[in-house]
């Protein structure tokens, strides 16, 4: 009977997250115009490809422009690049770009124009906001925030990583073991991020987010065994695998800035922000849970054990279903 | 000594009157936050953001904190749950049928009850938590669907508030220096003199 209802339970479970296991495209694009000339530009267009859901967005280059490109798109591993030249009278100063199709995703594009006189420009689309009119100065900070944004909204919006981070907090017995876990799983991260970024090392999105997948599923049945007061090696020891898997999450990671294909000056700084972004959100949700939970106990909540099971039927379903889906996705991109 | 005193009276009278025209109700303030990351996260924005939703949220909060564990929990699961009711019935019904001043009536009622820190059932705590949570609900719930934004953001809203009204009762539960506990009750005096500014602000028209 108690089977019957903890597998109605992780059905439910599976049923009211639909909504947030429904994949969303979190990798931002790309825009670089280059001064090549007088009123002349070199045009690189990078949109986020070949992820589980297509996006469909595309620069509204001014009026006053005109875009010639050589007419074939390349599809490279995670994108589909475009190259031209952009010629426009009088400059590019003070000419409006906006991002066709922006507003209805979740995502933000990054705009870079270098002039010839050595000023660089950069801008943050997001979908609130799918317009800038170019031409003013874009000093280091705004840079930064942009970067360190992005990383925020990376976690934020990377469900799978989070729910991660939430399987690793059900198991970890004390305070202590929480900090050397976590601090495990962020060290991992950002070795693969650092290695992804700094392009020594790729993974395809596809294998690598099933398995991300799977690494969600393998917490599931470890958090059972820790109710049932059984142990394992993930239950004494999460930080290891908090830190063998945290080296998949980080090329997760890392799609949110290779995507791009970052100027060789300005590495060093976006991986740096970035990674501090992601930290911040991570540092935010796991605070969040430890002070809910302790909450929790002072407010002398006592949870019927459904509800408290909860959670972690929410990772083992939820790690399931991405598990099976990315998988034949993947499958399917193999075909 | 007494002309120092009235003049930081003053100030702090202008500042509260500031403040109270911050929080001033407009239609506009019912519509959800738009931060570009879905419904869910322009919900938990709006509450962080809206001081005439979060005033009164943080506010009942440490009523009930005051009022001890068992008023912390049932308050905890009323006021989401109303909210999350309310909010509902107002998305479906699509119209702000409660006047807008009802932010000020919360400010007033709660903010007072929390200065006063007299010992309530938490009976009348948690009915005090439904009146509270189906109003406001209700002004977000209608402001989504005049906005035509996703009920979705409602999720949000309620998540917000399930956190900050666990956390913050939580804390005033957990305080045993008496000091605090006039503090927290200093906080809610506060909240009721901004409500009695925007109640006189409305009054003068």
């Amino acid at each position: 009977m108690t089977r019957l209802v903890r597998a109605l339970l992780a059905v439910l479970v599976l049923i009211a997250s639909a909504r947030v296991a429904h994949a969303h495209e979190v990798r931002p694009g790309f825009l670089e115009l280059r001064e090549t000339g007088p009123d002349t530009y070199s045009f690189l267009w990078k949109k986020p490809s070949g992820g589980e859901i297509e996006i469909y967005i595309a620069p509204i280059i001014p009026k006053e422009c005109r875009l010639a490109t050589s007419g074939q798109q390349q599809l490279t591993p995670g994108a589909l690049v475009v190259r031209g030249t952009l010629r426009c009278e009088g400059g590019i100063q003070g000419k409006t770009v906006a991002i066709d199709g922006l507003e209805s995703t979740i995502t933000d594009v990054i705009i870079r124009v270098h002039h010839a006189d050595g000023r660089l420009e950069s801008h943050l689309l997001k979908p609130v906001n799918p317009s800038v009119t170019l031409g003013a100065q874009t000093t280091g900070w705004q840079r930064s925030r942009a970067y360190l944004r992005l990383g925020i909204e990376h976690i934020l919006l990377g469900i799978d990583h989070l729910l991660f981070v939430l399987g690793l907090l059900l198991i970890v017995g004390d305070r202590w073991m929480l900090v050397k876990t976590i601090t495990s799983f962020t060290i991992a991260h950002s070795i693969t991020l650092a290695i992804a970024t700094l392009g020594y090392a790729s993974a395809p999105i596809a294998p690598l987010n099933a398995s991300i997948a799977l690494s969600i599923l393998f917490l599931g049945p470890e958090i059972v065994r820790r109710w049932r007061g059984q142990t394992s090696f993930t239950i004494r020891h999460p930080w290891v695998v908090a830190f063998a898997f945290g080296l998949l999450h980080g090329f997760g990671f890392a799609s949110g800035l290779t995507t791009m294909g970052l100027p060789q000056a300005e590495i060093p700084l976006a991986l740096l922000l970035f990674n501090v972004g992601v930290e911040i959100g991570q540092i935010f949700f796991v605070v969040m849970i430890v002070l809910l939970e302790r909450a929790f106990r002072t407010l002398e909540i006592r949870w019927p054990r459904l509800v408290e099971a909860m959670p972690g039927y929410a990772v083992g379903s939820l790690g399931a279903y991405w598990t099976i889906q990315r998988t034949l996705l993947m499958l399917g991109g193999l075909r | 000594m007494r002309f120092s005193v009235a003049i930081a009276s003053r100030r702090r009278g202008l500042a509260l009157g500031v403040l109270a025209c911050a929080l001033l109700p407009s239609p506009a303030e019912a519509h959800l936050v738009t931060t570009g990351l879905g419904p869910i996260y322009d919900g938990i924005s709006h509450v962080l953001m809206s001081p005439d939703d979060l005033v009164p949220v943080l506010a009942m909060a440490l009523l009930a904190g005051l009022n001890g564990p068992v008023a912390g929990r049932r308050t905890l699961f009323a006021l989401t749950g109303a909210w999350l009711v309310g909010g509902m019935a107002g998305f479906l019904v699509g119209q702000t049928l409660v006047p807008s001043t009802i932010t000020t009536a919360s400010f007033l009622v709660i903010g007072g009850l929390t200065a006063a820190d007299r010992r309530m059932s938490p009976t009348v705590v948690t009915a005090l938590a439904v009146v509270v949570g189906l109003l406001h609900g209700w002004l977000n719930g209608a402001g989504i669907a005049v906005s035509q934004r996703e009920a979705l953001g409602l999720a949000g809203i309620v998540s917000a508030i399930f956190v900050l009204v666990a956390v913050a009762s939580a804390f005033v539960v957990s305080l045993r220096i008496g000091w605090m506990r006039i503090a927290v009750r200093v906080v809610g005096s506060w909240v009721a003199a901004i409500g009695l500014l925007m109640l006189g602000w409305s009054l003068r028209g």
